[in-house]
């Protein structure tokens, strides 16, 4: 159990830089999860929190201790890879206490730590096994056993769902999301998967670039994003996002089409600025058809055309052409509609974002 | 031949038959059936001669070639161990480069181009008592002033033999230990370097199990080379000095062209294909298994 602290971290090679200092701190017993696009720097920052990635500049405290020069051996962690890494030469019962056979553990606690783990994963039946015999879910919890046996200071884990079909990702997410609330450790997670780090994690980091553009709850950075990136990342289907200028208190659109400045953001814009307008899907909806948050206080009606619509059931997802381009909206209760069809809209203008179009940072006080 | 109607297949076949009979079949039986007999090429009646297994129970109490014999499984012993080490060496440093590794690759391959009998001769001068390169090395450097007799005295002849085969041979392992770490994936590497390991475990409890069938498959190619190695001990000391460093093959082609007993040759030569035998069972059967235990899927 640890505290993990990112300070200044970079990382280049040659002249390309990969991570640009990024801070961060983590607290003990924390689940965080990395997340961003590929080549946002989110694996390489964790493999150097591991060691097995050398720092161009900063440090890394993990527990108080700056372990920036110490190997990977050295640094009480462990660690489950996306490709599971399991050893294919060794059983299921030799890849789990490996760990301690090198530690040089006496024997009886091998076995009963093993024994533990197993328990916890569901493992007892595959001891004997190689990994070659094993299904990609079992081979998964297998490296999760491996990474438990050692109790480590923090555990670290890197696309650890991403080579699973969907179905078994979804129970392995919650298998993982168990394994935490009963080993109760300092976990980082890596994930480009946005649902995975909602569903999992304790805060979410989202990266870009090298650069981190917001640290928060999974509500915080879904309810008050920070930049336009963590509002266009965050979210199934992502957010409506639209480039406007202000123009005395109202957003005008490249169309030419116009909608009242969200009564939030009056104070922060002045006519002339450039903004990005952003509206969840689940702010627009079929007027009578969505879910009125925040009170319903600021909804604007407006009437619009349908391009295309998504049955899913429970749900409907309705394109209606706005600004040129199609914009998605969530109805509830579906009732059917026909492409071409002009119908009115609510949009909650509570619940709406807006970006700086320069800075892409939220024009939220 | 009436009534004799030969199928399809069969006649399909039997142009592959009658070749495959010409040229390896009849030959075999035939020098098979003279290991019967005390055949000598200067007296060809001899070949009519059957004694049964006289020749082989002479071999049996044939101390030269017991020696020979012995000497053989210690020049493979040697070589192909050494060959494994410094390959695999060479095989870790090589794939360490980041960059000329292909460069390297074929530079490595290099003694493998040779003709064996050109080693021979380079190797033979190399280590000639009065105007070697080893000699004049070894005393402009200070470390002795003798002129020290490499292919005269029998075991620093073995010693310069063994160089000489492991020079031009080494490559093998390189190559196919090579070929092993590059298809090694490296999480399992990145696993075990997290869990604890030194490198020095990681080597030793990752790496070198999932190479091992590579360097298997080396040891049975170079365990048949070794068994039939004649050319490079032909041309460097000749089975000498006073038999020395005669091996199986030298032994044979001197019972068989010198001597001119034939029939004694090849019951020498079909006593040590066993040999060969033995050794290709013995490490198929280690490759099979290194095989199993990687989980490999070729």
């Amino acid at each position: 159990m640890a505290t993990v602290t990112l300070t200044k971290l970079t990382k280049r090679y040659g002249n390309i830089g990969i991570v640009h200092g990024i801070d961060l701190d983590i607290a003990d017993r924390e689940f965080i999860a990395l997340v961003g696009p590929s080549g946002c720097g989110k694996s390489t920052t964790l493999r150097m929190i591991a060691g097995l990635e050398e720092i161009s500049a900063g440090s890394i405290e993990i527990g108080g201790r700056i372990v920036n020069d110490l190997p990977p051996r050295s640094r009480n962690i462990s660690m489950v890879f996306q490709s599971y890494a399991l050893y294919p030469h060794m059983t299921v019962r030799e890849n789990l206490g490996f760990s301690l056979k090198i530690a040089g553990a006496a024997k009886e606690d091998m076995v009963r730590r093993v024994a533990e783990a197993s328990a916890i994963l569901g493992l007892d039946m595959l001891l004997d096994r190689r990994p070659s015999q094993l299904s990609g879910g079992q081979r998964q919890r297998v490296a999760m056993g491996r990474a438990i046996v050692r109790d480590p200071d923090v555990f670290l884990f890197d696309e650890p769902l991403s080579n699973l079909d969907a179905k078994l990702r979804t129970q392995m997410r919650t298998e993982i999301k168990k394994l935490h609330a009963k080993v109760q450790s300092t976990v980082i997670y890596v994930t480009h998967d946005q649902v995975e780090a909602m569903t999992l994690a304790d805060r979410i980091v989202i990266m870009r670039d090298g650069h981190i553009e917001q640290v928060g709850t999974p509500d915080e950075v879904f309810r008050r994003p920070a930049t336009r990136f963590v509002a266009g990342f965050i979210g199934s289907p992502p957010m409506n996002l639209h480039e406007a200028t202000i123009d005395d208190g109202q957003m005008v659109f490249a169309s030419g089409e116009k909608l009242p400045l969200p009564a939030q953001f009056k104070a922060n814009v002045t006519t002339g600025d450039k903004v990005v307008f952003g509206l969840r899907p689940d702010d627009i909806y079929p007027t009578g058809h969505g879910i009125s948050s925040g009170g319903a206080a600021d909804v604007h009606q407006i009437e619009l055309p349908i391009t295309v619509t998504e049955p899913l059931g429970n749900e409907t997802l309705v394109f209606v052409e706005f600004n040129g381009t199609d914009w998605v909206s969530r109805m509830l209760n579906p009732r059917p509609l026909r492409p071409g069809e002009r119908v009115a809209m609510s949009l909650d203008m509570s619940q709406a974002h807006l970006f700086a179009t320069e800075t892409g940072k939220t024009l939220r006080s | 031949m009436k009534g004799f109607k030969p199928s399809a297949p069969f006649l399909l076949l039997l142009p592959a038959m009658i070749v495959l009979a010409a040229v390896v079949v009849v030959p075999l039986l035939l020098s098979l059936y003279s290991s019967f007999t005390p055949f000598r090429l200067t007296r060809p009646e001899t070949f009519y001669v059957f004694i049964g297994i006289r020749n082989y129970l002479s071999i049996l109490s044939n101390t030269d070639f017991w020696w020979a014999f012995g000497r053989t499984v210690l020049l493979l012993t040697i070589a192909l161990n050494l060959e494994m080490l410094l390959g695999l060496g060479l095989a870790m440093l090589v794939e360490k480069a980041t960059r000329g590794q292909r460069i390297l690759r074929t530079l490595m391959m290099f003694p493998m181009m040779f003709s064996p009998i050109l080693v021979g001769f380079q190797f033979k001068f190399m280590f000639n008592d009065n105007i070697g390169l080893v000699n004049n090395a070894l005393q402009s450097l200070g470390i002795t002033q003798d002129a020290i007799p490499w292919l005269i005295e029998g075991h620093l002849a073995f010693i310069a033999i063994s160089i000489a085969e492991i020079w031009s041979s080494t490559a093998i392992f390189a190559i196919l230990i090579l070929a092993g770490l590059l298809a090694m994936p490296k999480e399992p590497i990145e696993a075990a370097r997290v869990d604890g390991c030194t490198p020095w475990q990681t080597f030793r409890y990752v790496t070198w199990p999932f190479v091992m069938p590579f360097a298997y498959i080396a040891m049975t190619i170079r365990s048949l080379d070794v068994a039939r190695a004649y050319d490079i001990v032909k041309i460097m000391t000749d089975g000498g000095p006073a038999g020395r460093t005669e091996l199986l093959w030298t032994l044979v082609a001197r019972t068989a062209y010198s001597d001119g007993r034939m029939g004694m040759a090849n019951a020498m030569a079909y006593f040590s294909i066993l040999l060969s035998i033995a050794f290709t069972v013995y490490f198929f059967n280690k490759l099979a298994a290194a095989r199993t235990q990687i989980g490999a899927e070729w």
